[in-house]
């Protein structure tokens, strides 16, 4: 067992990685539950009573859910509907006209016994078939395509998938239909399938959509463009003076250093650490060809040793200052580091930039090439932490004996290996 | 919008040297700017530091100061929470007022000390760009470039499992598996997403009636899919735009509002004795400045170990190289200079990444028709490539560093064989305490 503090610090590091990148998968998951349905078939949503969808004439051309009608298409709608209702009338020899909406789902036959004559409105009940009725008429549809009114005089498209419908339906001889919740001021609407595939460069943005976003973008750009007014400059000059009189009306002894500055300032002297040790590797790793070469190298390793010399110099003054307790009481854990950013990394108010790609293969070896820099700068960050961990463990020899090769041939597989292969310790026994 | 609350109550009196009247509408526009921003009415109590106003205040400070909830996260924490919170991350950074840290934390005194933070990290920084960048509606379709920001705030901080006892080691690489997994499964769906997205931006093409971006977006297509969700895409975004007016309305009028800060400063009583506070809880974890020291110490003493031979070696051979050697030399010096002060710059720069951080809005072109402004996806590949070898290389550096101080630790264990898993390049193994190498 590993002590507890290094249990928890690593336990927790390893937590925190995990967490980022349940949240990435989670997001991800969302966009593509998205993505995937819009390129299904859509559903005709339950369109308000502002938006009607007109009752497309042909095959080809169903427009939008969204899309505006005009007072022509709903006449047009309105004739067709009275037209509708009187074939069904005419097919099922019920004088009354009572269906005026339609709607075929796979129904089980055992409800659909009774044989009234005349059809009930059909706003909720379910319309039954006569016992009159020689074949269905309807055919059945299948689920995934919205059901619907289909008048099945009208489409061959539809007609196929009545006949389809008409093969399924031998199992059932009575399918009864089932009515959907249709608002009484619609008519029965009937566009085809819509596919983002056949019918997506059809689709038009609606006004309002389209203007407030161009005032969005316009007020981003105003709220980015640099200001160079005086009342600009008026109001830093303040602002200034306020900060200042803020620290001097406390009172405050302290060093002025913020708890995330000193973080701040720590990172950046890692960065430094790790940009030295890579000039040092790339120098020791070559050999000088010539005295030139050697004295550079000399020359190079001093410079860094003494750059060195400095960064640890600047540790103690911060470690000082932190050491005096002028900082104020500590963030609790690690969870105050990324909230308000201080000297603004980036600027969050850029517009969006276009990034522009040609095919889908291009995205796809962006996309995972970010997430692999992004996996690398995570790994080196958790090697880094692994190792100032569990080394000194591997060295301080403890537990002895048999846990002890335990846990360097865990340590081995975890720092040197990434987990994933394990080396074999043999004792190497004398042949007696 | 943001105009005529309290006008008539509350005005500064003249003198100021600007707009009479102009302050209530600067606390509207500020009011209206901040995310559940307090009406202008907690605004002029807490000047008198009026109880009421206090919990306004530390739910406001507590929205500003900690990353926003994901969708359908977690509901908020109780005010006592959120006090906590807040005065920690103040402190934090820097606030210089101890006043703060002496709050109740019911929550239930200490307005004006609050309205005084609030305008203290408005002066620090954009601190209202931020807030509005942080609930931006992204219109456009984005892949993942910017890890620095998802990695770097893994969302809102967990409580801090302290339950969790000393653990073998065996669970750390379970952890280190799960997390090989979850990896993986993540640039799985990342590639679908591209291949769906691909697919949406060629179907919906020509539909866009801005002509530079051509097609839709996940987001248009989709409102245009489900109206009830396009109504609501549309309210989002007409909210935004009237918190972006509040914004520039709020930069007409700061000035005024900084004069009346100013007094209510003034009429905070002198601070009191210094308070105690805690001393660093040194279980908290190392932290970045233990990390740095450890980084350092052991820099600094392989450097000493590099270079006391080769100087020792160099002089021995001084001695006897003619005139133009010094000329050499002291070109050789000086380029070493310039060297090192360039990497010096390098961390310097407050360690900006190279990359701009500015989002990108996926657009699909022809690869004919690549002209106009934009990045090019194939350009940002390059350049990502370049990253992710050096990156590789960090890696492999760091775990051959691991494998020879391992090999230096088991090396003083006589009589063990260790035999290293085999590797790409062939297998080898290390030969512990002189006994004869074994190979797989």
């Amino acid at each position: 067992m590993l002590p507890a503090g290094c249990s928890r610090r690593l336990v927790a590091e390893l937590r925190d990685a995990l967490d980022a990148c349940a949240e990435r998968q989670r997001q991800l998951e969302r966009s593509l539950r998205v993505s995937r349905r819009l390129l299904q078939t859509w559903e005709p949503a339950e369109t308000p009573a502002a938006e009607p969808t007109p009752e497309p004439e042909t095959d080809e051309e169903a427009p939008p859910p969204a899309g505006t009608p005009s007072p022509q298409d709903l006449r047009e709608l309105e004739l067709l509907t009275q037209a509708l209702e009187k074939a069904v009338r005419v097919r099922k020899g019920v004088s009354k006209a009572g269906e005026r909406h339609r709607a075929l789902s796979l129904k089980s036959a055992a409800t659909s016994r009774a044989t009234t004559a005349s059809a009930p409105p059909l706003a909720s009940g379910q319309a039954v078939r006569g016992a009159s009725e020689t074949k269905p008429p309807r055919g059945v549809q299948q689920t995934t395509v919205p059901a619907r009114g289909l008048p099945e005089c009208r489409l061959p498209s539809v007609g196929d998938r009545t006949r389809m419908g008409r093969g399924a339906s031998t199992t059932k001889p009575r399918p009864a239909l089932r009515d959907q919740q249709i608002p009484p001021s619609a008519a029965p609407r009937a566009p085809e399938a819509f596919t983002l595939k056949e019918k997506g460069s059809l689709l038009k943005l609606p006004m309002a959509y389209r203007k407030a976003a161009s005032q969005n973008s316009r007020l981003w750009a105003q709220l980015s463009s640099p200001q160079t007014s005086d009342s600009k400059d008026a109001a830093s000059v303040a602002k200034t003076q306020f900060l200042q009189k803020m620290k001097t009306t406390s009172g405050w002894p302290g060093s002025g250093l913020a708890a995330a500055e000193v973080e701040a300032e720590a990172g950046l002297l890692r960065k430094a650490c790790s940009l030295m040790r890579r000039r040092m590797e790339e120098v020791l790793s070559t050999d000088p060809a010539d005295r030139m070469q050697e004295y550079h190298a000399l020359l190079t390793l001093e410079g860094l040793q003494v750059t060195a010399g400095q960064c640890l110099h600047r540790l103690q003054e911060l470690r000082a200052a932190v050491a005096g307790q002028q900082l104020g009481p500590w963030p609790e854990g690690r969870c105050c580091r990324a909230s308000v950013p201080c000297g603004g990394r980036a600027d969050p108010t850029w517009s969006p930039q276009l990034l522009l790609y040609s095919n889908p293969e291009e995205l796809q070896s962006l996309a995972v090439l970010g997430l692999r820099v992004a996996m690398l700068d995570q790994q080196i960050h958790l090697q880094k932490v692994l190792m100032a961990d569990l080394l000194p463990l591997v060295g301080a020899r403890e537990p002895p004996g048999p846990p002890w090769l335990a846990l360097c041939r865990a340590v081995h597989s975890l720092l040197c290996e990434g987990g994933e292969r394990f080396l074999t310790i043999l004792r190497d026994e004398p042949a007696d | 919008m943001g105009r005529g609350l309290g006008r008539g109550r509350g005005r500064r009196r003249g003198g100021r040297g600007h707009a009479v009247g102009a302050l209530p509408e600067a606390i509207a526009a500020l009011s209206q700017t901040l995310p559940a921003g307090p009406s202008p009415e907690i605004f002029r109590r807490a000047k008198f530091d009026r109880p009421e106003a206090a919990p306004a205040l530390w739910q406001l400070l507590f929205r500003v100061l900690s990353p926003p909830p994901a969708a359908g996260a977690r509901a908020s924490p109780a005010l006592g929470a959120q006090v906590r919170l807040v005065k920690s991350a103040l402190c934090s950074q820097g606030y210089p007022r101890r006043v703060l840290a002496q709050l109740p934390e019911d929550g239930s005194q200490g307005s004006r000390e609050l309205l005084l933070a609030l305008a203290w990290l408005l002066a620090r920084g954009p601190l209202l760009e931020h807030l509005l960048a942080q609930t931006r509606v992204w219109l456009g379709d984005e892949i993942p470039l910017c890890q620095y920001e998802a990695l770097a705030s893994p969302g809102p901080p967990a409580p801090c499992q302290e339950a969790d006892g000393p653990v073998d080691i065996r669970h750390l690489q379970w952890l280190v598996g799960k997390l090989r997994f979850r990896w993986r499964d993540l640039i799985t769906s990342q590639q679908e997403q591209c291949a769906l997205l691909s697919k949406i931006h060629s179907y919906t093409r020509g539909c866009h009636s801005d002509r530079s971006l051509g097609h839709l977006s996940v987001a248009e297509t989709e409102l245009l899919r489900d109206p009830e969700g396009g109504r609501q895409l549309l309210q989002r975004l007409e909210s935004e735009n009237a918190r972006l007016e509040a914004a520039l309305e709020w930069r007409r009028q700061e000035l005024v509002f900084w004069r009346w800060m100013d007094t209510v400063l003034g009429s905070c009583p002198p601070e009191a004795s210094p308070a105690t506070f805690l001393p660093r809880d040194p279980a908290s974890g190392p932290g970045e400045l233990e990390l740095a020291a450890r980084e350092l110490h052991g820099l600094h003493e392989e450097l000493r170990a590099a270079v006391e031979p080769r100087r020792a070696a160099w002089e021995a051979k001084a001695g006897g190289w003619g005139p133009e050697w010094s000329t050499a030399q002291r070109a050789t010096q000086e380029a070493v200079g310039r060297d090192l002060a360039a990497l010096q710059r390098a961390w310097d720069q407050g360690g900006a990444p190279a990359r701009p951080h500015r989002p990108c809005r996926l657009v699909k072109r022809d690869a004919g028709a690549v002209e106009g402004p934009g990045l090019r996806a194939a350009e940002l590949t390059g350049a990502l490539r370049i990253r992710e070898s050096r990156l590789e290389t960090a890696l492999g550096r760091l775990q051959t560093r691991c494998r020879q101080e391992l090999a230096r630790l088991a090396g003083a264990e006589p009589g063990l064989i260790w035999i290293l898993p085999p590797v790409a390049e062939g297998p080898r193994a290390c030969p512990a305490g002189g006994a004869p190498a074994l190979t797989p």
